[in-house]
């Protein structure tokens, strides 16, 4: 068995919105595989096995989707494989699809994900087809406060990224939510949904898809565009609640850090990594991750916030393209932090390019916050 | 004992292709669409199933006659059957398109049912813009 270099070629995304009602589901789906197809000039005869992944069927009451989805994703008479590891399964999708090059099974792979939310109701499929549940801000909530009390963050922090996220989002052709003129007062004043959780603090529900192309050197040399290389790739997974259990700073998101650093040869994150897409639903969890992947110190994940360190102009930008909290197609998400970490790569981000990116971080997390999905991408293949 | 109710908050975008059949079956009419060989698929797909191509959204009208193409005999329909009385289901090629879509067949009895028989359709007087609009086939 070879070890291949896998590299992303190709990148595509739907306009995400809250109803894409003017697509079957199926179509969605091909709208970012044709957008990665067309990045990767390449079509769907050159791609050898398909990977796609989603958030549990509950969500759109579609069951096992993957059955129907063979003629629409191109994977008639190839492998089709479905990956599912909650929210954080559009990443863990993208690194099952770079396993199969890497092992040297298949040059060529399409992974795909997505969620069409407007379809169902994700709180109601979460609460395992039960009302009154308490949805991921409710389950999150408490964490996010012990993050507070733990590090004495003042409130203002998860307003700081709220602005920030929106802001970026605006200058994203893709993104949900586009507030370029939202303000720290805006935020502030919108209504607490789940304490320390406020109205524009949360992610909006979105109809969307992600695609990406995933191939070797030989496929890379094809391309006429650049590139982006896994330096590490790493899916780590816990229980999602036992005794002990610091739900705070997870100790599978430490280990999966710790993972593709050890595989890129980073000693120190922060400086040595040049930009951030981090799964980031609801405001503090950008300062968290920042602390949970030991980017930052103990308590010195929200001061990067508050020095404007995290900004796009900033000397670590996180979610340039707007994150999460600008667009959540809960399926898609993990994979368009690979995609935009990807693009920022690639130098092919537009207007929300951070300059000269040779090492990007992409991160997933999903459950409750038990499944990780972590990937570093450069410029060049590895050694 | 506890009793839970149970919710079931989904909706379907069908997309211009499936959309199109169903919203064909609420005016009580048939409609396929060419697949990459160039043969008339029914119902329709908005992919080819061979090539994964998209096949556009230009609708080809079928039947309104068709013809039995296999077909098997329920005697005792149970309560969720489509027919409360014995019935056929059947493959039915719609004249003008090249396969078979699964429908019910109300023949009466087993003695009228043969494969290569002509059928014409008979659709529900209330539609809804679903499948079973079209209730069933009936001999010609």
């Amino acid at each position: 068995m070879s070890n291949q270099k896998c590299a992303i070629i190709g990148v595509g995304q739907t306009n995400f919105k809250k109803r894409r009602d003017d697509v079957s589901m199926a179509g969605l789906l091909r709208e970012a595989i044709d957008r990665a197809l067309a990045d990767a000039e390449l079509t769907l005869k050159d791609i050898d096995a398909v990977v796609i992944g989603k958030a549990p069927d509950a969500f759109e009451g579609v069951v096992t989707p993957e059955i129907y989805l063979a003629d629409a994703v191109g994977a008639t008479n190839k492998p089709l494989l479905r990956v599912h590891t909650a929210g954080s399964v559009g990443g863990s999708t993208c690194i099952v699809g770079a396993h199969h090059v890497i092992a040297g099974i298949h040059d060529t792979v399409l992974a795909v994900s997505w969620e069409k939310q407007s379809e169902g109701n994700a709180q109601w499929g979460l609460a395992g087809g039960r009302s009154g549940g308490i949805g991921a801000g409710g389950a999150f909530a408490p964490w996010m406060r012990a993050y507070i009390h733990q590090s004495g963050a003042p409130e203002y922090i998860g307003w700081m990224v709220a602005v920030k996220d929106r802001r970026n989002a605006a200058k994203n052709p893709y993104a949900h939510l586009k507030m370029p003129d939202i303000t720290l007062e805006q935020v502030k004043e919108s209504p607490m949904l789940w304490d320390p959780i406020r109205f524009q603090e949360s992610c909006p529900s979105s109809d969307g898809a992600c695609a990406v192309i995933l191939t070797n050197e030989d496929g890379a040399r094809r391309s006429s565009k650049p590139a982006a290389w896994f330096h590490g790739l790493s899916v780590k997974s816990e229980l999602s609640n036992f005794p002990g259990r610091n739900p705070v700073k997870p100790q599978a998101g430490v280990e999966c850090a710790h993972d593709v650093y050890r595989q890129a040869g980073i000693n120190d994150p922060r400086s040595e990594i040049d930009m951030a897409e981090l799964y980031v639903p609801f405001s503090w969890y950008e300062p968290m991750w920042l602390e949970g992947h030991d980017i930052a110190g103990p308590g010195e994940g929200w001061k990067m916030v508050d020095t404007g360190e995290t900004d796009l102009g900033g000397t670590f930008p996180v979610n340039p393209s707007g994150g999460v909290l600008s667009t959540n197609a809960i399926g898609a998400s993990g994979m368009v932090r690979f995609a935009e970490a990807a693009l920022q790569v690639r130098g092919l981000a537009g207007e929300h390019q951070v300059p000269d990116v040779r090492t990007a971080l992409a991160q997933a997390y999903g459950g409750a916050a038990n499944y990780f999905a972590m990937g570093v991408l450069r410029t060049t293949p590895p050694e | 004992m506890t009793e839970t109710k149970l919710e079931f908050p989904y909706s379907r975008t069908l997309g211009p292709v499936v959309g199109a059949f169903l919203a064909g079956l609420r005016e009580g009419k048939l409609y396929g669409i060419r697949g990459a060989d160039g043969r008339v698929l029914t119902p329709p797909l908005e992919y080819d199933p061979e090539t994964g191509e998209s096949l556009g959204t230009d609708m080809v009208p079928v039947g309104p006659g068709g013809t039995v193409v296999a077909w098997t005999w329920v005697e005792h329909p149970a309560p969720k059957h489509p027919l409360s009385r014995p019935f056929s289901f059947a493959l039915v090629k719609p004249d003008g398109a090249d396969t078979p879509m699964v429908a019910p067949v109300d023949a009466g009895s087993i003695e009228k049912m043969s494969t290569g028989m002509k059928v014409r359709p008979r659709f529900k007087p209330e539609p809804h813009g679903l499948i079973t609009d079209l209730e069933a086939w009936e001999p010609v």
